[in-house]
């Protein structure tokens, strides 16, 4: 046992000897103390007043994408100071920080754009921070004034191995106030700003349809989903963009009006507004009086007895000799035609390379006597393609002659159904539309409201028909 | 080899042959450094069927009728140096052979392979580096398979291509191979050595007298208090290979009068980290044995084992990070605080306890009856950055949240991800510097930056985005099994045996540490990245990992993600029969066996709702495999000297249940066309023995028929998914494998002077898949089971990657009188393959998303891709040498090895990443300027690395 005792003694000295270093992990501390700078700060707008004089302005191009503005490295480093209002929590934002220059009433914003994901749990809403610009340039792309690296003629990311180098955070937060903006209050220098929209709303035709559409995993959203907004106190429109990598892009759009919050920036292109949201959290569309227009509201049956007019655009003579009208109202060259596919022709009108804006275009068909009938009804087949926003609507007009502008208008309830982003849906048939307390002579008016740049969507209109008994 | 059993026999007739007159060898046998008798020593008349064992006070005696002439007598016993000594046997004499003497082996080799045993097995969850077969042969005579154990084992070499799955480890008689996928987890009895010395290997199919065994032979490891030798022993061994220093504590009572005898044993073994980066080791082992003798008749034996280990893993590398970071590099780690944390711990706790009854009911016939528990748990780590937070707006909810794999060779972290497109331009070049120079700078794990977010969050009232989560394999099982051995007569011995085990096995993942963060949500984060499976259901209810707890906030020790339980059982029975004759011995043996498996999920996956065998909640079908099998085998002695021996096989093998269940962690799925593996198997060794020279030449030949294999991977642009569908994580299911193992192997080993050894050795060998195997993958992200083409993959003729298919050696052993010795060892590998993706071999390789084949498909360049790398051959050099002394009471000694003299650098295996598996995408990432992104990953062998180990022995 002597032994065995010593056995034991040794044993535990040599254990004490052999602890390793693991275990109990202490937390690192993460707080963050005010960064010490090596130089000047620098304002955003005075930034942005440097591009601008690099491409011979006084005031920013902001459709100037090759002029490239590089900060060298000097001996003394130059800091551009922000406060961060986008966040990638959601996966809406990618590999970009948005900054404008104040928590509220900012003037100017701009993108960083940063190789690095996620961005939001160090470049939280509200966090101030620093860039370091030597070695990074600036320009406009996709529409907005970006930092980064750059690379050959433009702007790019700024690899994460930088990050650290480039990039400090103030520990201050403070709460982004939104801009209160009116959409048709865009402005290309109000671009990366964090804004807030009142009394907007969906289309009826993504959100009062038999589902509502998602923010951006419907089967034709391509990058992303992008839907149209109106506001409630003008006829102005505007797109709200949902990237399909956003955790939210499965949930559906709210149909109600009031307002949210979002990013104001411009579409890939770089050449038509739109609004990205960081979280659904910021959309508050929860009024239930929506401002759809006052649809055409008719009682009572309908019936299919009798066919009072139909058209199927086959063998058809053209427009004016069938008696219809087709006129551009805002100035322009496009206007409705006559297209065929397979054999089956078909009226269609898109705004794809019309290079005009806005595209206003009334297709208005011949009269149709409904006084020697009753319980009429409306119907018609419609392709929807290259969505990329809801720009049709149906009218009826019992005092139409021959000018549009001239006639008075009842909006007909018809949903418009969406389609694919980059190609071909398919021809849906409409919901039959009660139209039995119209009277007299009544024309029937497609207005296409599109704008190249902007909403281009293109339509294909099909067997019109009208029935009653 | 067929020693023990003959031995055993010989016993068993021992009151015979004591009465017999005439020729006589007597003797007694003592250590050499402490003078006392050495019982339980195998003593042979070499080239004779006599062989005895020395009694409780190192006594022998030989009678009967003796070979006459000058004789060698061959002492062995485990832990001593193996003697021969030359005699001479005159007919009616008495040979009085007092005092012989045997050396404690001070080498301890045992502890080289328990190291890289042990490495294997903690280095990886699932891959090749797990099947290290080197542990069975430890105790081996071979001189081949000697070197195949000590020698051979670091660059995993398979004797005769075969795994540790297709080997039996026994302690005490009760096989431990696990239930899961056949392999014995060394970890269980880790650091256990100075009481795993007495081992008793037989090789390949060879008659053993516990069981039915496998190919590669079966190790029974006795575990018996009154097996020891009394005594106590305190080692410490430093090392820079996996851990950096152990000790160990041993002592015996032996057998003591009173018919008590115990054992106990402390370990521990420990190193910040070994020769890759990172790899902590922590490990205590604990065991004590008590044994009672009732009388000759009655042993019981208690045996508890408690091998718990840490241990920090390590990863494969590609091409491109070793030649940024060398063989050392290990991702996972980094520092916190400004200490080194590993990301990837696994963590071993299975104690085992162990109930032994001996029963000898008369000379010739012993009962041996086994009862053991084993629970515990095997803990795997690895962070979760799937950390979301719940939105809930008009009752539709989302998950915010998620974040980019944190690990640093992520390959948008490398530079061959900034060289990925054809013409790379200066910013290409600029970032691919940047991200080398910062890898190279760094490259280690980032935990300042989880911690760092999720205190950001913390402090938004969020959710955690990072957290520890383990993968928990937690276990209860338990065994019973009997082993009968009869004598007929002196020619005919019987062994039967009856086992049972049932398993029960929890699995789960756990969160370990939620890094900063209050909690985590439980949800799939990845659930609704597919468009293929937009429309169908709430992407909400999919992503939840248990539909009747939805969106739970899991704190720390709480379960999550996955948990369901696999009950296993197995019954099998085995008869064999050994004959054994003048010039002929001869066996004939066979086994049935029954499996059963069920897995119960305890959560209702949003994948796969619903309960029973076609949801994920409630029991599978309960599946069940019938097996048999039968060998026989023979030894015919035309002289003393030559020897021939044939053997063959034919058995069935029922699948792990790690086989069986498609998707285990999901669903209740079971996989198509499963079934049971047949073995064809047969060797022919010439053996030739003589006082100077011994050799042995085998051919071998294996055939594996319907075998099977899962695996698991993230892989993009599978076929006929559509555009943009084809990404997915899968479950790849591989059945009706057909395998073809052949070769030649042999050793051989001169005894030049007594003190001086030359041995050879070598294998050659050629192990190819014989068909193609049906192939199919399953997956959240699709429907069903996706097959392509004719749903094989076309593996015929490639090489199953199993280590180097040729090694050889060549090296001696110079053992001084004075106690000291030293030995060295040359070694020669090459032919060893790297591990094929099978997906790339499957139709999915020549089609487009839309399933038609890809109209640059160009079948030239198509089979250059396809082509099996060939890693390059190397050679390693090891040293080996040892001394003691004596000091009153005490013996002191040493034993230093040197491995990998000259510090070769060398690859030991790899495999092919299934992250491309197309024409288009592989050609396009073999022809990028900077290099693959999804190359092959290897395993780096070690540098030169040193093991040395001091004991005093009382």
């Amino acid at each position: 046992m002597r032994h065995f005792k010593n056995l034991l003694a040794g044993a535990t000295v040599l254990i004490l000897y052999s602890c390793v270093a693991d275990d109990d992990f202490s937390i690192p501390d993460t707080s963050i103390s005010d960064p010490v700078l090596e130089g000047p700060e620098i304002s955003i707008a005075a930034v942005a007043g440097q591009l601008a004089q690099e491409q011979g302005n006084t005031e920013l191009d902001y459709t100037d994408e090759t002029t490239i503005f590089t900060y060298e490295f000097e001996t003394q480093a130059l800091y551009m100071v922000g406060y961060v209002v986008s966040s990638d929590e959601a996966g809406n934002f990618f590999e970009e920080i948005i900054v404008q220059d104040q928590p509220e009433n900012p003037s100017i914003g701009i993108k960083i754009l940063l190789d690095v994901t996620p961005l939001s749990i160090r470049y939280d809403q509200g966090r101030k921070i620093y860039l370091q610009l030597n070695g990074l340039s600036t320009g406009i792309t996709n529409g907005v004034l970006t930092v980064g690296l750059r690379n050959g003629n433009t702007v790019d990311n700024i690899p994460s191995s930088l990050e650290n180098d480039l990039i400090q955070r103030s520990p201050e937060v403070d709460s982004i106030i939104p801009l209160p903006i009116n959409i048709d209050d865009f402005e290309d220098d109000k671009t990366n700003l964090y804004v807030r929209l009142e009394e907007v709303q969906f289309n009826r035709n993504l959100v009062l349809g038999e589902r509502p559409l998602t923010y951006a995993s419907e089967s034709f959203d391509e990058f992303d989903g992008n839907r149209l907004l109106e506001s409630c106190s003008s006829n102005e429109r505007t797109i709200l963009s949902t990237s399909t990598f956003a955790d939210f892009k499965a949930l559906s759009l709210p149909s109600g009006r009031g307002a949210l919050n979002a990013v104001l920036t411009k579409d890939f292109f770089g050449e038509t507004f739109n609004v990205r949201i960081n979280s659904p959290e910021d959309v508050y569309l929860t009024g239930e009086e929506r401002c759809d227009p006052d649809f055409l509201d008719c009682e009572g049956a309908t019936a299919d007895d009798i066919l009072l007019f139909s058209e199927d655009f086959q063998d058809f003579e053209g427009f004016e000799a069938a008696g219809w009208t087709n006129i551009n109202i805002s100035g322009g060259n496009r206007d409705w035609s006559i297209g065929s596919f397979e054999g089956n022709s078909y009226a269609q009108i898109t705004g794809f390379n019309a290079n005009e804006d806005p595209i206003n275009v009334w297709l208005v068909s011949p009269g149709v006597d409904l006084d020697s009938s009753q319980s009429e009804a409306l119907s018609f087949d419609i392709q929807v393609s290259f969505d990329n926003g809801s720009i049709l609507s149906v009218y009826a007009s019992e005092d139409f002659t021959g000018d549009p502008e001239e006639a008075t208008w009842l909006p007909l309830d018809v949903v418009i159904p969406s389609g694919p982003g980059g190609g071909f849906g398919n021809f849906e048939t409409t919901p039959s539309v009660n139209i039995s307390c119209l009277s007299g002579t009544v024309h029937f008016g497609f207005l296409y409201e599109g704008s190249d740049p902007g909403a281009t969507t293109r339509y294909h209109i099909d067997n019109l028909i009208i029935t009653g008994n | 080899m067929k020693k023990h059993l003959e031995c055993i026999l010989f016993l068993l007739m021992w009151p015979l042959l004591g009465h017999t007159q005439g020729t006589r060898v007597v003797g007694s046998i003592l250590d050499g450094s402490t003078g006392k008798a050495i019982p339980d020593v195998s003593i042979i008349i070499e080239n004779s069927s006599f062989k005895v064992k020395s009694d409780a006070i190192g006594n022998f005696s030989f009678s009967g009728d003796l070979p006459l002439g000058e004789q060698f007598l061959i002492l062995e016993k485990v832990g001593y140096v193996t003697k021969r000594y030359p005699i001479i046997i005159n007919r009616g004499d008495l040979l009085d052979l007092s005092g012989l003497i045997m050396d404690y082996d001070q080498s301890d080799k045992t502890d080289l392979y328990v190291i890289s045993i042990s490495d294997d097995n903690l280095n990886s969850e699932d891959d090749v580096l797990t099947e290290n077969i080197s542990g069975l042969l430890q105790s081996s005579k071979d001189v081949f398979l000697r070197a195949a154990a000590f020698d051979f084992s670091a660059t995993f070499f398979k004797p005769r291509g075969l795994d540790n799955s297709n080997g039996k480890l026994l302690i005490n008689g009760l096989e431990m191979n696990k239930q899961f996928n056949g392999r014995p987890q060394w970890a269980n009895w880790g650091g256990l050595n100075d009481v795993q010395r007495n081992q008793e290997f037989t090789m390949g199919s060879a008659p053993n007298s516990y069981g039915f065994g496998d190919l590669a032979g079966t190790n029974n490891i006795l575990m018996r208090a009154s097996k020891y030798q009394p005594g106590g022993r305190v080692s410490f061994a430093a090392a820079n290979r996996s851990y950096q220093g152990r000790l160990m504590g041993s002592y015996n009572s032996g057998l003591l009068k009173d018919g008590w005898a115990y054992s106990v044993l402390l370990s521990r073994r420990f190193g910040n980290q070994g020769f890759i980066e990172g790899t902590l080791y922590d490990a205590n082992s604990v065991f004590a044995s008590v044994e009672k003798r009732f009388n000759s008749r009655h042993s019981v034996n208690f045996t508890g084992i408690y091998a718990q280990n840490r241990r920090g893993r390590s990863s494969p590398i590609t091409e491109e990070i070793y030649h940024l970071k060398g063989r050392t590099y290990n991702p996972f780690w980094g520092l916190q605080n400004g200490r080194i944390r590993n990301s990837r711990m696994r963590t071993i706790e299975e104690p085992i306890l162990m109930l032994n009854h001996y029963w000898n009911l008369n000379s010739k016939l012993s009962l041996n009856t086994n009862i053991a528990y084993q629970w515990g748990e095997i803990a795997n780590t690895r962070i979760d950055n799937g950390g979301t937070r719940l939105v809930r707006i008009n009752g539709e909810d989302a998950f915010l949240g998620g974040a980019r794999n944190p690990d640093p060779t992520y390959y948008q972290n490398l530079p061959s991800y900034y060289l990925r497109n054809t013409n790379p331009g200066t910013y290409d070049y600029t970032l691919a510097f940047l991200a080398g120079e910062t890898f190279q700078n760094d490259g280690q794990w980032d935990w300042f930056s989880l911690y760092e977010a999720n205190e950001n969050l913390r402090v938004r009232g969020g959710n955690a985005l990072y957290a520890l989560q383990s993968n928990v394999v937690k276990d209860r099982q338990l065994s019973i099994n009997s082993i009968v051995e009869a004598s007929l007569n002196k020619h005919i011995l019987l062994n039967g045996a009856l086992n049972y085990r049932r398993l029960h096995s929890e699995n789960f993942a756990r969160i370990e540490d939620l890094l900063g963060g209050t909690g985590f949500l439980d949800i799939d984060f990845f659930a609704d990245e597919n468009p293929n499976l937009v429309s169908e259901g709430i992407a909400a209810n999919r992503a939840q990992s248990d539909l009747r707890n939805p969106n739970r906030i899991v704190k720390e020790g709480d379960r999550y993600t996955y948990n369901y339980s696999i009950d296993a059982s197995l019954l099998s029975a085995f008869a064999q029969g050994q004959f054994s004759y003048k010039r002929l011995n001869f066996y004939i043996g066979t086994q049935l066996s029954h499996a059963t498996y069920q897995r119960q999920g305890l959560y209702e996956n949003g994948f796969f709702p619903s309960e029973g065998p076609e949801g994920s909640f409630g029991k599978s079908k309960l599946i069940s495999f019938a097996d048999y099998g039968v060998k026989t085998g023979l030894t015919y002695r035309f002289t003393g000297r030559h020897l021939t021996e044939a053997r063959i096989s034919y058995f069935s093998k029922a699948p792990g249940h790690r086989t069986v269940f498609s998707n285990a962690r999901q669903n209740n799925s079971l996989t198509s066309g499963i079934g049971s593996e047949q073995i064809f198997s047969g060797d022919l060794s010439y053996i030739f023995r003589s006082p100077f020279f011994n050799a042995r030449i085998t051919g071998f030949y294996s055939r594996f028929m319907n075998g099977s294999d899962i695996s698991f991977y993230f892989t993009q642009d599978l076929a006929g998914l559509g555009l943009g569908g084809g990404d997915a994580f899968v479950q790849e299911l591989l059945t009706n494998i057909e395998r073809q193992n052949m070769g030649l192997e042999f050793g051989l080993e001169a005894q030049l002077t007594p003190t001086f050894l030359l041995k050879a050795a070598g294998s050659f060998g050629q192990y190819t898949f014989q068909n193609n195997p049906q192939l199919y993958l399953t997956s959240v992200d699709f429907e069903g089971e996706l097959r392509f083409g004719d749903g094989r993959t076309n593996l015929k003729n490639y090489r199953v990657a199993s280590g180097p298919e040729r090694a050889f050696q060549i090296g001696f052993e110079y053992r001084d009188p004075d106690f000291w010795n030293i030995g060295l060892t040359a070694n020669y590998f090459s032919h060893a393959y790297v591990d094929i993706s099978n997906l790339a071999r499957t139709a999915n390789f020549s089609s487009d998303f839309d399933g038609n084949t890809f109209n640059d498909y160009d079948p030239v360049i198509a089979r250059e891709l396809l082509k099996q790398e060939r890693l390059e051959p190397y050679a390693l050099i090891n040293v080996i040498g040892g001394k003691s002394w004596k000091f009153g009471d005490y013996y002191l000694g040493f034993f230093a090895t040197i491995n990998n003299v000259l510090d070769q650098e060398y690859r030991t295996g790899g495999f092919e990443q299934s992250r491309y598996a197309n024409y288009r995408r592989l050609s396009e990432d073999r022809s990028r300027p900077g290099g693959p992104m999804f190359g092959p990953r290897y395993f780096f062998g070690n540098g030169t690395t040193y093991y040395i180990n001091l004991y005093i022995r009382f």
